[in-house]
């Protein structure tokens, strides 16, 4: 886990983010759930028959999906919430779009690259604790646990990249809850509620590990991120 | 944490003072536990209300079958009334051994059979090859539920049996084994040539058997002759060899290769006129357990000699015995009628078995007499059904599905007689098939009519069940004030209105259709609730709706309703332990995550640290598994050395010794943290529990020494060592001296350090009770079992520390969490909720033979030990550093034990109230009844030991602190 950097500050919660306020944004930001969710259940049948393979080959789209939506609509990194732009106002040279490109590509490809390293594996371990199998279906816990890793972190890599403060607010559920916080828990409570399935005695092809955990999580990134962009909106999880 | 210091009149004033606190406390404090006890007695009220609805008895009847009085009139001119020719029909032997050999499982008796996925024969395959290899007449027998309810109860069987029918026609019955039978059967049997042997040693393979060969032997020779006509002797051996290894395991072998020998020593000396019948009463399971309604536990073998050609078989296959039980079961009823025509008896009155067919087929295939047999019992069961009929004053339909096969059977039979040409064999086929299809018609109705339950009585236990959740809701989670001060009230309301609801009760139970006992503990708990519900009215200022109203709360809420739901399901009932495993997680990060984000450093690292450790500890244990049957193949078992035994595996060994070293350790370092591990916390956790866990850990590497052979001589018995060991249980309750003041923090020279001691006074000094009580649950133990109770202790203390460190030490989130743990823990120490997981071995672990009431008491401390440390444990969640003068600790330690109970008590009315709602479900004795019986006892026990050791030992350890550091004014 993240280790404090800042001692005995009080996590004062953050604000909702906001997406960037262009056309393209707005539209994608609507896109990618729809994107997210439809390409996993246009697989679902061969992910209940292989989903080894099903899993490993999806992931690449996942994460340009990811990708895209981080640099389409999100603000990376230190930027604050860029002011809504008027229509005319956006004319810049080639020259700084060139540099403007280079300032999310890195940033994104920054965020995947710890989803894939740090994310996943902290992910797995978790998995195991929940009760993954421990001995066997190694490959399909691990995949399981990089696509809860891509559904999950990319976007709050990006947007909040490695500030140990942000982060304990992410652990702590004390980050007011918005589009992007919103789909990494609602991914979290699919996956925990896809579980419930497994032991009942219906004997269904699509009972059997993960199938029910990936479907849970994609349901649930779908809904949180509605329910965190619309509906509760600023919202805080009060723990204590 | 400051201490509440405050100025009061000095001197004799203060002194006074303080001793009428005191007073007030140790007052306040009695009258809790009172209350507690009343909530224990409303339980057991409502619960022996449902049970005595759930499982219900048939009725006895008195009637005997006589010898001169056959139910039907008999022709072919055989002479009725003649023991010496035969009652009812001719008799085909004189005299009769049976050898019971317990848990005789039907593959031990037939060659191995390889199958795909097991090709290779185990120990307990072609042992026993006599059965096979001498022409017999060898069938599976399948128990019923019929005899199940008079196997285990050692009362007499008032009703026409078998052994009463001997004995009356003057038959000489010898019995030597099990002595269960006496208890069944009291005076029936010659008491000269008769030996009983004490059943329930399972520790114990060749006493009970090495006698009966002693006393059964000399019986079969010559000069023996005319001093008996039956002998029954019961051989224990293979079941105990399957209890204590599993029927996989070279003992298992041993036994059965012996039982072999004897089989056929035994055969040798039998003459033609002696029937010899070897069976099993049941069979076992993977592990060597039996209790269950698997097949291996049901399928037994049954075998029948004789010297004289007697028996046949239907056809040409079926002259070998059968390679499954499945090929040819009969029922162990059959055994009741079969042996009665086979003796020259008459069939005893309440038969519902059929004649076993071969039986009486004869050499030749003749089924006329297959015929006349089956008619005089179906005649029989007629007579008993129109007896049964009239008790319970039942009408008598002439079209039910009985009446028309009687009808029907007894027009075949007319018919044949009435023909003018001579019966051939195909007409006695005819009627014997027609009357075996009324017996086992008659059979099932009887099944589905001794199945019904009184919807009447089980719904007075479940409102009591209901108002007592209430009342607990409330006294938990409903007074905004101080819990202890109202105690009081409830309790004399309480108590009041349970002796009047008791009596009034009593008096309404005149009316003749109701039970008098029923009635009035019907009355008792519905007055003591509905009065402890008005002594709340003078409070009514005070009280608020007991809903969640915080996050911890409400997820609290959440997870016993989904976990109470899910007892609905067979799959959810049979996968608890994994989904407790998944609860607890989530709760740990949860707890993890909300540590991450406190205000102060200190809490931050304290609070993650141990949510770490308390999910490990909870991944951990989550490896030791026991499988139920329904769990395979999905599951592997690892708490014993292989899925097939009952022993543990060698290198377990070190799990013992790893808690020897390292749980002192654990323990030291949580007292160490607030400097409170000083003077007798040291001698007891530093040395007394080290010398304990020591002798823990050498008593299971001896026991395993004595199960593998490592010492040559036999005798080497585990009980040896025991004596020695400070750790009987009898010690730990007169033992109490160890609450003596703890903290020594005055004497510390630092003002700094003295705010350190004060720190956790309290709690440290309430935490002497779970580790004591720790130690005598981990004897009793398995070395697996030992392992997982002792993450279980280094868990609770992780969230101690972690809910200090959230500060949620009001809230409903440590007591829930200890009730889940509780469960998880039960599973991980071995046992599911099934009969057949006690692990009854544990009473012989202080103790060589039963002893009352030691043995029972040691069978569930093993069987509960999860469910009573965490019990015991619960008071420590209020009182983990707070200051030493704190007040109102009372009523918090009792609104956490009533929060705890509360899970207990949900758990307990869902699984009720399911069972009742699924009684028809086709896995309801196997799954759904099981666990309804493990939450209600579960239930009764924690709260009795929640009130009597843990509330109990509050009254020492908060009352040597306040003696110390002055008594807090109220």
């Amino acid at each position: 886990m993240t280790t404090p950097t800042k001692p005995d500050t009080a996590l004062k919660p953050g604000k909702p983010l906001d997406l960037l306020q262009t056309q393209p944004s707005l539209f994608f930001a609507n896109l990618q759930p729809i994107l997210l969710l439809g390409t996993l259940l246009l697989s679902f049948r061969s992910l209940v028959a292989d989903p080894v393979n099903t899993l490993l080959f999806l992931a690449p789209t996942i994460a340009i999906v990811q990708a895209l939506y981080c640099i389409i609509c999100l603000p990376s990194t230190g930027d604050t919430a860029t002011p809504a732009t008027k229509p005319g106002q956006k004319k810049k040279t080639p020259r700084t779009q060139r540099q403007d490109i280079w300032a999310k590509v890195i940033p994104v490809f920054l965020s995947l690259t710890l989803t894939a390293l740090l994310s996943t594996p902290l992910l797995y371990i978790l998995l195991i604790l929940f009760g993954a199998p421990l001995t066997t279906h190694h490959l399909h816990t691990l995949l399981l646990a990089l696509h809860l890793a891509l559904l999950t972190t990319p976007h709050l890599f990006y947007v909040h990249g490695l500030d140990a403060t942000a982060w304990l607010r992410i652990a702590s559920l004390h980050l007011p809850v918005d589009e992007v916080y919103g789909m990494s828990l609602g991914a979290c409570v699919g996956a925990w509620l896809g579980a419930i399935p497994i032991p009942l005695d219906w004997d269904r092809e699509w009972q059997k590990w993960p199938v029910t955990v990936v479907v849970g999580m994609y349901g649930g990134a779908f809904v949180g991120k509605l329910v965190g962009g619309y509906l509760f909106r600023g919202w805080r999880i009060k723990l204590s | 944490m400051e201490d509440g210091e405050r100025d009061g009149p000095a001197g004799e004033d203060l002194k006074a003072q303080n001793q009428r606190a005191a007073v007030q406390f140790k007052a306040q404090h009695a009258l809790v536990v009172a209350f507690f006890l009343l909530l224990f007695v409303f339980h057991a009220l409502g619960i022996y209300l449902f049970c005595s609805g759930f499982l219900l008895s048939r009725l006895v009847l008195q009637d005997r079958s006589q010898c001169d009085l056959p139910p039907i009139e008999v022709q072919h001119g055989h002479s009725v009334g003649s023991i010496e020719s035969g009652c009812w029909h001719p008799k085909s032997f004189d005299k009769a051994v049976v050898i019971l050999v317990d848990a005789l499982r039907y593959d031990f008796t037939v060659p191995f059979q390889p199958r795909p996925g097991d090709d290779q024969p185990r120990h307990f395959h072609n042992a026993l090859p006599v059965l096979y290899e001498t022409s017999g007449l060898t069938t599976g027998t399948l128990p019923t539920f019929i005899d199940a309810g008079s196997n285990f109860a050692g009362t007499a069987i008032d009703e026409d049996n078998l052994v009463e029918q001997l004995y009356k026609a003057g038959k000489k019955v010898v019995h030597i084994g099990d002595d269960t039978w006496h208890s069944l059967f009291p005076g029936y049997f010659e008491p000269n040539l008769t030996k009983p042997f004490d059943s329930f040693n399972v520790w114990d393979l060749h006493t009970v058997d090495n006698g009966v060969n002693e006393h059964l032997f000399p019986l079969l020779e010559d000069n023996m002759q005319g001093r008996w006509d039956v002998i029954i002797g019961h051989y224990l051996g293979v079941d105990h060899a399957g209890h204590r290894y599993g029927p996989n395991h070279p003992a298992m072998h041993e036994k059965l290769k012996q039982m072999d020998d004897i089989l056929r020593r035994m055969i040798d000396k039998l003459d033609d006129s002696t029937l010899l019948v070897v069976m099993g009463d049941h069979g076992m399971d993977v592990k060597g357990d039996h209790g269950g309604e698997s097949d291996d536990e049901v399928e037994a073998a049954l075998w029948m000699y004789s010297k004289r050609p007697v028996f046949g078989s239907r056809d040409a296959d079926s002259v070998r015995p059968p390679l499954t039980a499945k090929e040819r079961a009969v029922g162990q009823i059959d055994l009741v009628p079969t042996l009665a025509f086979l003796l020259g008896l008459p069939v005893p009155f309440n038969n519902l078995g059929q004649p076993i067919a071969e039986a009486f087929l004869g050499p030749k295939t003749d089924f006329d007499n297959l015929a006349k047999v089956s008619r005089l019992t179906s005649a029989q069961i007629h007579r008993y059904q129109g007896q049964y009929a009239k008790a319970r004053n039942f009408e008598e339909s002439a079209t039910s599905s009985t009446s028309l096969l009687w009808q029907e059977a007894n027009r075949v039979y007319n018919a044949v007689q009435s023909a003018t040409r001579k019966p051939t064999s195909s007409d006695a086929s005819r009627i014997a098939n027609a009357f075996t299809a009324y017996q086992a018609e008659h059979l099932r109705i009887c099944r589905g009519l001794w199945a019904r339950f009184d919807l009447v009585s089980m719904s007075m236990g479940i409102a009591a069940l209901i108002g007592t959740f209430a009342v607990i809701a409330i006294y938990a989670h409903g007074i905004g004030a101080d819990r202890a001060t109202i105690t009081p009230l409830l309790l004399a309301w309480g108590a009041a209105g349970t002796a009047a609801g008791g009596v009034a009760g009593a008096a309404v139970g005149f009316i003749p259709s109701l039970s008098l006992i029923q009635i009035s503990a019907f009355g008792a708990a519905v007055g003591g609730i509905s009065a402890t519900l008005v002594g709340l009215w003078p409070a009514r200022k005070i009280l608020k709706m007991p809903v969640p109203r915080t996050f911890w709360g409400g997820l609290c809420f959440l997870v016993t309703l989904l976990l109470c739901v899910g007892f609905a399901s067979n799959s959810f009932t049979i996968w608890e332990d994994e989904q407790l495993l998944f609860i607890l997680t989530t709760f740990a990060v949860l707890m993890l995550g909300s540590s991450l984000g406190q205000a102060s450093r200190e809490d931050r690292v304290l609070g993650a640290a141990n949510s770490v450790s308390f999910l490990v500890a909870t991944r951990l244990s989550s490896l030791s598994r026991l499988c139920r049957e329904e769990q395979m193949p999905n599951c592997r078992s690892t708490y014993y050395a292989s899925a097939t035994s009952s022993t543990s595996a060698s290198w377990q060994l070190i799990i013992p010794v790893l808690v020897f070293a390292v749980l002192p350790s654990a323990i030291a370092f949580f007292f160490g943290r607030t400097r409170n591990y000083e003077g007798i916390g040291v001698v007891w956790v530093g040395y007394a529990m080290r010398v304990g866990l020591f002798l823990v850990a050498l008593f299971w590497v001896l026991d395993a020494a004595d199960d593998n052979g490592w010492i040559p001589s036999h005798e080497a018995a585990p009980q040896a060592v025991e004596p020695t060991s400070p750790v009987s249980p009898e010690a730990f309750q007169t033992d109490e001296p160890i609450f003596t003041p703890l903290n020594n923090a005055p004497e510390k020279p630092k003002p700094k350090l003295i705010i350190f001691g004060y720190a956790n006074t309290h709690g440290t000094r309430y935490l002497l009770l779970p580790s004591l009580w720790i130690l005598a649950l981990l004897l009793l133990q398995k070395p697996m079992g030992q392992g997982t109770l002792a993450l279980c202790l280094v868990s609770i203390l992780n969230i101690l520390e972690t809910l200090d460190a959230l500060d949620q030490r009001h809230s409903p989130l440590g007591p829930t969490l200890f009730a889940l743990m509780g469960s998880y823990y039960f599973f991980k120490t071995g046992h599911q909720a099934a009969l057949a997981t006690i692990q009854w071995e544990s009473a012989f672990i202080p103790l060589k033979a039963i002893a009352y009431p030691w043995s029972p008491i040691f069978v569930i401390l093993s069987t509960f030990g999860a469910q009573i440390l965490c019990a015991i444990a619960v008071p420590a969640i209020s009182l983990w550093k707070v200051p030493p003068k704190q007040p109102g600790l009372l009523g918090r330690v009792a609104g956490a034990m009533a929060t705890h109970v509360l899970f207990y008590a949900a758990i307990a009315l869902a699984t009720v109230v399911e069972a009742a709602w699924l009684r028809r479900h086709l896995m309801l004795y196997r799954v759904f009844m099981p666990r309804m019986l493990l939450a209600i006892i579960v239930l009764l026990l924690v709260e009795f030991v929640g009130a009597v050791v843990a509330l109990v030992g509050v009254r020492w350890s908060v009352g040597s602190v306040y003696e110390v550091f002055g008594w807090p004014g109220t």
